[in-house]
């Protein structure tokens, strides 16, 4: 910045530094000028870190348990990290400390020459400054289109009735998660399982929204007291619900075979199964949606129609 | 000591009522041999009707008398049934040192001793006169393996008030009596082949050792975790019912658990085959009794709050601690 420095010569002398701290140094501690102790206690932290690590070292050539690996690698990064922080703390001298330094004013000199420049480079400097505006507003220009894209995104294509429906269709088989139809015969009263439409037990639809719970709820069908117009639904005494919460979409899992509910396990809403899963218990707002159950000729479950309503939790323009 | 004036009065008193106690101690043993001397005898089985293995058997009702392997007694009654992977058994069959006579006489005994004032004279959950009107469950028809795990899980003979939902404890009886209890029982029930698949005999896994466990840990997960938690801790329920923990619990009660549904538990008759059924109790019996734990400790495995506790309460505290040392000037 300057061209003339020896001309400020009296504002660039160095200010004398000691360069060393001595003993009488009034910022040591007692026990940096009587260290034995210390030192002693330091190196023995440092020795037990230098041992763990070697430890560690071990333990992870010779395959031994996770603990060990941890407890080696941990110990050693405690112990020598305690001795760096004594070290620093106890052995060194402490603040606070004044450093001299020069008159942090300018001489007038600088001040006129500095200003004289400011002047006759004036135009450029405010052209440059055009540009960076330039640069910098399309960059937040394209930032806000950028942020404006999942908004744009969620405008379409519209979701039509894929909210609204699933892969159940009248005739579609029940099968487990492995494919195998379903039994009037094979389930024991009490038994709980997980079912799917044929053909959907490994599609990522078929396992997010068909997933449907069936229960051998009674040894004899059709289930008394179920809502009307349902009186066929239960065949055999077998009950099918979709498994997703009308609350929050949680697997609706557990099932309580004596109290006969179906229990959240998210926010513990209870649906009654033998009542056409009415909610008694907890946030959810409408029953489970249940699934028309019919048997073939052979004895294997399936759906007589679809669901006859959305399953999961609501949304907008929920029919 | 100062002699009372009344104490040789006192020392009459003390006299009978010592006398009276060994009489009444005395006879109570006399009643106790009257009954183990009870004249009742097994009813005789009738011949059942089992139709033949259905074709599919090994998809079809495994765990059920619809079984590959099937022991028949003198009478044509089915003593064993099962395949490679779980064996059913009357008790009668696992009892070797008594006739079933005995061990049937032994059980109508033990269960007019201990059941008897709760599930009434006929099995049927209807107590005799004057006990407190509580709902205590029919017996009748639950088979031997629903029996012998009540029993031998120490649920029961429950204790004095009833409870919601009885919980395991030491055994009360032995596994001989839970046998003979569970004998005199199922003949109670009407015979009939397929009600074995709600009642089944007394599972026994078969080489436990040689079971799948990574099968076992996936239909844990599938079948078990929803209700008892991954690391079979158990959980809250509806209405003061619970998951109990898995922690402690012998290989054949853990099979009689899936069979019979015990409680509010499913029952995973259909659901699950007899192979699946020996990993799962693989798995149970090895991993989620004898926990890992890879971090070192399982804290109860019970979930985050508790680790949430410790990371806070320890880890925190302690940083903060170093903290302060480290920023203090000294």
């Amino acid at each position: 910045m300057s061209d003339h420095p020896t001309e400020h010569g009296p504002s660039r002398t160095p200010v004398p530094m000691p360069t060393s701290a001595s003993w009488s140094d009034p910022h040591m501690q007692p026990a940096a000028r009587h260290p034995a102790f210390v030192e002693r206690l330091i190196g023995f932290t440092f020795v037990v870190g230098l041992l763990s690590f070697c430890a560690f070292g071990a333990a992870y050539w010779q395959n031994w348990a996770p603990w060990a690996l941890g407890l080696t690698l941990g110990a050693g990064m405690l112990f020598v990290g305690t001795g760096i922080t004594a070290w620093g703390k106890y052995l060194m001298p402490r603040g606070p400390f004044v450093e001299e330094r020069h008159v942090l004013q300018s001489s007038t000199q600088d001040v006129e020459a500095f200003t004289n420049a400011l002047v006759e480079r004036g135009a450029t400097p405010v052209k440059r400054r055009k540009v960076l505006g330039g640069i910098l507003g399309a960059g937040m220009g394209v930032f806000g289109i950028v942020l404006a894209f999942p908004l744009l995104r969620s405008l379409g294509p519209l979701p039509k009735n894929t909210l609204a429906t699933t892969d159940w269709k009248a005739g579609s088989y029940l099968v487990d998660q492995s494919g195998n139809r379903i039994s009037q015969y094979a389930y024991a009263v009490g038994s709980i399982l997980t079912v799917f439409p044929e053909g959907w037990e490994d599609q990522d639809r078929g396992q997010a929204v068909d997933q449907t719970i069936l229960v051998h709820l009674e040894a004899e069908g059709p289930i008394k007291g179920m809502p009307a117009g349902r009186s066929t639904w239960t065949p055999a005494g077998y009950v099918a619900y979709s498994k997703i919460c009308t609350h929050a979409g949680c697997p609706v899992g557990l099932f309580e075979r004596e109290l006969g509910l179906l229990i959240c396990p998210c926010h513990q809403s209870m649906f009654k199964l033998a009542e056409g899963a009415i909610p008694i218990f907890g946030p959810a707002p409408r029953p489970l949606p249940q699934l028309p159950l019919s048997i073939d000729a052979d004895g294997y479950l399936y759906a007589s129609a679809g669901y006859d309503q959305p399953v999961g939790p609501g949304y907008w323009e929920r029919p | 000591m100062d002699p009372s004036p009344h104490s040789g009065v006192r020392h009459v008193i003390g006299a009978a009522v010592l006398g009276v106690t060994v009489v009444l101690w005395l006879l109570s043993f006399a009643g106790a041999a009257g009954a183990a001397t009870h004249k009742g005898s097994p009813p005789k089985v009738e011949k059942q009707v089992i139709p033949p293995p259905h074709p599919f058997y090994d998809q079809f009702n495994s765990g059920t008398a619809n079984s590959s392997k099937r022991i028949f007694g003198k009478n044509g009654q089915l003593l064993v049934y099962g395949d490679t992977d779980v064996m059913y058994y009357l008790p009668q069959v696992l009892v070797k040192d008594k006739t079933p006579v005995a061990l049937w006489s032994l059980g109508e005994q033990l269960y007019a001793q201990n059941c008897e004032a709760c599930h009434g004279v006929d099995e049927d959950g209807v107590p005799p006169a004057g006990t407190p009107a509580v709902i205590y469950p029919n017996l009748v028809g639950l088979g031997p393996a629903t029996y012998d795990f009540w029993i031998e899980s120490g649920r029961m003979p429950a204790a004095s008030t009833p409870q919601t939902q009885p919980m395991r404890r030491p055994a009360r009886l032995n596994q001989l009596q839970a046998l003979a209890i569970s004998d005199f029982l199922n003949t109670k029930s009407p015979q009939c082949p397929f009600c074995y698949a709600a009642s089944p005999l007394i599972p026994n896994v078969q080489d436990l050792a040689t079971a799948n466990l990574s099968d076992g840990a996936a239909l844990f997960a599938l079948n078990c975790a929803a209700c008892h938690t991954i690391t079979g801790d158990g959980d809250a329920l509806a209405y003061s019912t619970f998951a109990p923990s898995l922690r402690d619990v012998p290989a054949t009660q853990v099979a009689e658990a899936l069979r019979t549904g015990p409680g509010d538990m499913p029952v995973f008759t259909g659901n699950l085959t007899d192979a699946q059924l020996r990993d799962v109790v693989a798995y149970v019996t090895e991993k989620i009794e004898h926990p890992q734990n890879p971090g070192g400790l399982g804290l109860g495995g019970i979930g985050p709050v508790a680790e949430g506790f410790i990371g806070l309460a320890l880890g925190v505290g302690l940083l903060a601690l170093v903290g302060f040392w480290i920023g203090d000037r000294s």
